[in-house]
């Protein structure tokens, strides 16, 4: 198991209906900040036309995450599946992995006083049968797909296959496994969402990536 | 004084009027006090903040709870930590007291090393206010973190973790610091004195092991590149702490060798002016060159953006610059106590630039399109500070008390500022 998501991030309308559903599902803290999940949005001008983008985003579940290396007590850490969770009664609050996260997909739990995060809804509907994650289950234009990176058979790699993607900050090299997948159509226009320094992948190309990074994090994958 | 002895150390025989109600005693109180009272508000804001989930309420719709939880929800500040700069003041005085006591216990063995008289003479003063300030970052970074929780450093340990490797450096360091002061102030017999050499040397390879774990705890931050960018982080934190350490024992000097030391104080005060010198000098080549190579995103927001003032009026002027200006020539000893009052400060504030600028550029540019808004009620931002909050600032203002307390017992029960000839 090698669990990641895809996301068709221009279908996104801001609706924010997987924040709820986040929220609503995993009990997490109300709040503005306190968000396992969000929609970021950016304001731009190019030539004059003014135009909005919606960045869907949550935890990357990086695969060669810095957040678990800098957890002194190792709250943070990897489960089966290449996902990465918070233990909170571990948590001493030092704020290390918020620091070392390339996403800020961390905040604290004011509530709990230690980190949350994304779970990919692993406690609260994977371990319990299901096989989506409350956003992706919600999400009325079928922005997010979550699946399983070693199931060649899965939607999720058949998806990769066919359509071009990137992936947030990889020059980190952090091997974040939320993929957005490249616009279909007009694609030259729907370019403009995406950062000129972005790279684009393919599966083959991303593939050995995947692979790399799992050879060298899998030992510390830890059964649930 | 009538002395006790015990394994060689001469302890004084004082009241406990005069070793608790003595007027340093007295003002450490006071900054403890205030200290205390940060720590409550630490508490409240941590412990007690009212918070609720969706659960929370479907079931409690309409109870003040209830009301005051979704009030903070919607027009709170986010609770006491700041998702986009999650480490703040806590931090850079924890920085700036270990790294500063930790500088002065490194610089008093080096001129040990180099036999410089007038050093071995002061050295147990110098090194017992440098591990007071050690305890006094330690006081700091215990109130930022979860005590409740830190059992888990030992039931569950990461042991590469920078901030996991912080408990046995500190176990091994204060004991091992606190052995030197011992070597200094016992009537030295045979084997204390054949090993008080190879404690130096320990002594150094010890500090350097020290920054170095801090190093370590600041560049695994991968994505925060003031930190992973700032070439030889090891060595800048070395030489930072130097010109610090310089300033707290120029001050320190005055206030307790300045009448006892009379006609050698000057002495001890050139040392200190050469030191200076020479350490401000490898600072600033250092930070010149540094900003060469530093990521120029978080740079700009440095050297142009909105900490321009304080990095060149604050850090580069105080801490550099006058000091330097006042230094340079052998002059009045005074001059040298108030190039070390600016060193101080502007050290402080180059820790300050250190840590807030390290979570000054947002991370939210993820696309490449330009920052983001997490959120409906989220400002978009190209730079993020946060000020510190009052809670934090009253608990540094009793690390100060922490600082003066500790001294002023050991000094009180072992006369560690007295003049001790070798």
């Amino acid at each position: 198991m090698n669990y990641a998501m895809v996301l068709d991030y221009q279908n996104c309308i801001n609706c924010k209906a997987c924040e709820v559903a986040c929220k609503e599902q995993n009990n997490v803290e109300l709040g503005a900040d306190k968000q396992r999940i969000w929609v970021g949005q950016t304001d731009n001008v190019i030539f004059g036309n003014l135009f909005v983008n919606f960045y869907p985003s949550q935890c990357n579940h990086c695969l060669d995450a810095p957040c678990v290396d800098v957890c002194p007590t190792q709250a943070s850490h990897f489960v089966e599946g290449g996902l990465v969770l918070v233990d909170q009664k571990k948590c001493i609050l030092c704020k290390g992995c918020m620091e070392a996260c390339p996403y800020d997909a961390r905040f604290v739990d004011d509530e709990r006083v230690a980190v949350d995060k994304c779970t990919f809804c692993y406690d609260t509907r994977i371990l319990k049968g299901e096989t989506t994650t409350a956003c992706q289950a919600t999400c009325p234009t079928k922005v997010r797909m979550f699946g399983d990176l070693d199931d060649e058979n899965g939607d999720v790699i058949q998806l990769l296959k066919q359509r071009k993607f990137f992936v947030l900050k990889a020059k980190e090299g952090t091997v974040p496994k939320l993929f957005y997948l490249v616009p279909e159509n007009d694609e030259e226009y729907a370019l403009q969402s995406i950062g000129h320094n972005n790279k684009i992948y393919t599966w083959d190309e991303m593939s050995p990536i995947i692979e790399a990074a799992k050879a060298k994090r899998s030992k510390q994958w830890k059964k649930s | 004084m009538e002395k006790i002895v015990i394994a060689g150390v001469e302890i004084n025989r004082v009241s406990i009027r005069q070793l608790l109600f003595n007027k340093y005693m007295l003002l450490s109180y006071i900054l403890l006090a205030i200290g205390i009272y940060g720590i409550y508000e630490v508490i409240q804001m941590r412990y007690f903040l009212v918070g609720a989930t969706a659960a929370d309420a479907g079931m409690h719709p309409g109870t003040h709870q209830m009301v005051t939880a979704m009030k903070d929800a919607v027009f709170g500040e986010g609770g006491e930590v700041k998702r986009e700069a999650p480490w703040s003041l806590y931090i850079v005085n924890y920085m700036y007291m270990i790294y500063t006591g930790s500088g002065i216990i490194f610089l008093v063995a080096l001129d040990e090393i180099l036999n410089l008289q007038i050093i071995k003479k002061t050295a147990a003063g110098f090194l017992t206010f440098g591990i007071a300030m050690v305890i006094g970052g330690l006081f700091t970074i215990m109130v930022d973190l979860n005590s409740l929780h830190m059992l888990w450093m030992i039931g569950s340990p990461n042991f590469g973790a920078g901030m996991w490797q912080m408990l046995p450096l500190y176990m091994v360091y204060i004991p091992f610091v606190l052995f030197e002061i011992y070597l200094l102030i016992t009537k030295k017999g045979g084997w204390v004195k054949s090993i008080s050499y190879a404690i130096l040397f320990l002594s150094v390879i010890i500090d350097i092991v020290e920054y170095y774990i801090q190093a370590n705890l600041f560049s695994l931050n991968e994505a925060r590149h003031l930190w992973t960018t700032y070439p030889w982080l090891t060595l800048y934190f070395i030489i930072s702490a130097y010109v610090a350490a310089i300033g707290v024992m120029g001050v320190y000097s005055f206030f307790t060798y300045r009448k006892v030391l009379k006609n050698e104080y000057h002495t001890l005060i050139e040392v200190i002016r050469k030191t200076a010198v020479i350490t401000i000098t490898l600072l600033a080549v250092y930070e010149a060159l540094a900003y060469l190579s530093i990521d120029k995103a978080w740079a700009f927001l440095i050297l142009f953006g909105p900490f321009k003032y304080l990095f060149f009026g604050g850090y580069i002027l105080l801490a550099m610059t006058i000091p330097y200006l006042l230094l340079f020539k052998e002059s009045k000893n005074y001059m040298t106590t108030l190039a070390s009052i600016f060193m101080i400060i502007g050290t402080y504030i180059g820790r300050y630039i250190f840590v807030y600028g390290g979570n000054a550029h947002p991370m939210s540019d993820r696309f490449g399109t330009g920052f983001e808004k997490y959120g409906i009620y989220e400002k978009f931002t190209s730079f993020i500070y946060y000020p510190p909050e009052r809670a934090e600032v009253l608990v540094v203002i009793g690390s100060f008390g922490v600082i003066l307390a500790v001294y002023t017992l050991l000094n009180k029960l072992l006369s560690v500022s007295k003049i001790r000839e070798h």
